[in-house]
């Protein structure tokens, strides 16, 4: 079990934010530290993965591979956020890199600790998973406007415009 | 537009597990954008003449897409330079050293004409290799196309040819260019219709032997055919030569890494007169003219045999020829599209038709808005295209009926 007061830590993650008391103490029980150094990799796109990661100090960064050495920066998460739910729910291997910006502490929450929340706390899981789709919601807004970002810096870095020539 | 959108990149270091992550704005990508020009022999640049400003400009050929462009002596400058390893800031610096001062919105502006023009690399050169290209993650189209490179590799070429067509020119070539060869040649094929007259009286015996041996049938007349090829390209070199112009290259290659082909490359002829440059793309179908009716006179004096009926045959095969080679219409650019774009000075009829047949026509008919002389010309030659495959749909088809009933 974290130190330091991990329910407080719990009521400030978004999906654990309409938990009671009593659920937060009971999920913070099953959760587990994990001390990430800068710069270190957590794991990688396609390893396998059953843990989903809450941040509780520091910063990550989400990475996918696009060209040799070269990764693409999908997201910066800091303290508050979580990641590696997918594969939680999915069983797939990881979509994407993680890796340590600065060093960090994780908690991490396996799958099997989330299916005992779910089958003793039914309610608060429903509270859980309303507020999961909600933030799966805000991250689908979210990848729409890096893919329209990405297309724009590709547009504007190889120097074609639509807007004044005529397609042929 | 604006230019600075960020992409953040995570780059891994080789030495350790760190990485760093980079933010790149779209500008400094582009200022290391290394525009290539198409290859050199896809190409050509003539010096127009100056002028009432005394300025130099130049008249910039896609020689695949016959689309030109004009570019000014400082757009010539930079289009020297871009050979694929010099990026945009490097070009800039060297304008300034040249020139003195930059205009922000030349290298923009060029890079987008250029791109029209299709001068620019950016796709693989055949409708196949652009679709292989796309299906990468299919072991099947990567085999096709690790095949494709190995073939076109396969070209025996020389780029140092314009001594033995001179040469050959000096031996005799000259006399293609005379007034009694061309009395003589259109004699020559009055005299081949006539006798093609005569042999269709008896077509049915005298394709007889070739259909008993199909196979030599088939591989010994494409083989005769091939070699007719080759006389048809030098004939394109010897007429270069006799306007003075300079053959830069004659050889064989499998275009698109599977037509086996022979070429010759008389893009010089552009700098001369229009005349010139109609007598050298009629002077190679010409050979098929007079070598077929060579081939269908000499057949009326053959005995019945393989003999008689493989001559005739080429004969056929290289009138066949002619008639497609001077095909002028949509689909195929040949000696007769280059004539007739020389001929109404309309050097991207092909491409104009369709864009204005696409996106205009239909709109102006709609609007009840006339046309110009110029789009009625683009409109004629879509019909005309049309019509003539149509025609040779039909004729086909008519063929194929007529033979399965007798």
């Amino acid at each position: 079990m974290p130190t330091s007061d991990p329910v407080a830590f719990l009521k400030t993650v978004s999906v654990f934010k309409d938990l009671a008391e009593p659920h937060l103490v009971a999920l913070a029980l099953r959760l587990r530290e994990r001390v990430l150094k800068k710069g270190e990799v957590l794991f990688r796109e396609g390893d396998k993965g059953d843990e989903l990661y809450l941040i509780r100090e520091g910063t990550v960064v989400i990475s996918k591979p696009v060209l040799g050495r070269v990764e693409q920066v999908l997201a910066r998460m800091g303290p508050g956020d979580f990641f590696g739910e997918m594969s939680l729910f999915d069983q797939a291997p990881r979509s994407a890199t993680v890796q340590a910006e600065t060093t960090a502490l994780l908690l991490c929450l396996d799958r099997e600790s989330l299916h005992q929340f779910i089958e003793i706390s039914p309610r608060a899981a429903a509270a859980f998973f309303f507020q999961m789709v909600q933030v799966f919601t805000t991250r689908l807004r979210e990848s729409g406007n890096l893919v329209a970002e990405v297309t724009r810096w590709g547009l504007e870095a190889t120097g074609l415009d639509f807007e004044t020539k005529p397609s042929r | 537009m604006p230019r600075q959108t960020k992409i953040e990149l995570l780059i891994r270091r080789e030495a350790d597990e760190g990485f760093e992550v980079r933010a790149v704005p779209s500008s400094l990508a582009y200022l290391q954008y290394r525009p290539q020009r198409i290859a050199d022999s896809a190409w050509e640049l003539a010096e127009l003449p100056k002028g009432i400003d005394r300025r130099r400009t130049y008249v910039l050929k896609n020689r695949a897409t016959d689309r030109y462009i004009l570019l000014r002596e400082r757009e010539r400058f930079l289009w020297a330079q871009m050979d694929g390893r010099t990026s945009l800031q490097d070009m800039a610096t060297a304008y300034v050293l040249r020139y003195g001062a930059f205009d922000f919105d030349l290298i923009p502006n060029l890079i987008a004409k250029l791109r029209q023009a299709e001068l620019l690399t950016l796709r693989p050169a055949s409708r196949l290799r652009e679709a292989l290209a796309r299906h990468q993650k299919n072991l099947g189209a990567r085999a096709l196309e690790v095949a494709f490179k190995g073939l076109e590799k396969i070209t025996v070429t020389s780029r140092n040819v314009q001594r033995n067509f001179e040469r050959l020119y000096r031996w005799g070539g000259l006399l293609i260019f005379t007034l009694p060869t061309l009395v003589l040649g259109l004699a020559l094929a009055v005299l081949g219709a006539m006798s093609a007259i005569r042999l269709w009286q008896d077509a049915g015996e005298i394709a007889g032997p070739l259909a008993q041996h199909p196979i030599l049938a088939v591989l010994s007349v494409k083989f005769f055919f091939f070699a007719t090829l080759a006389a048809h390209q030098t004939v394109h070199g010897l007429a270069c030569v006799h306007y003075g112009r300079r053959v830069r290259e004659y050889g064989f290659t499998l275009l698109h890494g599977f037509v086996p082909t022979f070429y010759v490359d008389v893009t010089d002829i552009f700098m001369a007169s229009r005349r010139a440059r109609v007598v050298t793309a009629l002077a190679g179908p010409l050979v098929h003219l007079y070598f077929g009716a060579l081939c269908l006179w000499t057949a009326t004096h053959l005995p019945f045999g393989f003999l008689q009926s493989f001559v005739a045959a080429t004969g056929v095969l290289q009138w066949q020829s002619f008639l497609v080679c001077l095909y002028p219409f949509c689909f195929l650019e040949m000696d007769g599209y280059h004539i007739l774009v020389d001929v109404l000075g309309l050097p991207t009829l092909n491409k104009d038709s369709w864009r204005f047949f696409r996106d205009e026509l239909w709109r102006r008919l709609g609007e009840g808005k006339g046309i110009s002389r110029q789009e009625a010309i683009w409109v004629g030659y879509i019909v005309l295209s049309f019509v003539s495959v149509s025609a040779f749909v039909l004729f086909n088809l008519w063929g194929l009926t007529h033979m399965g009933s007798s």
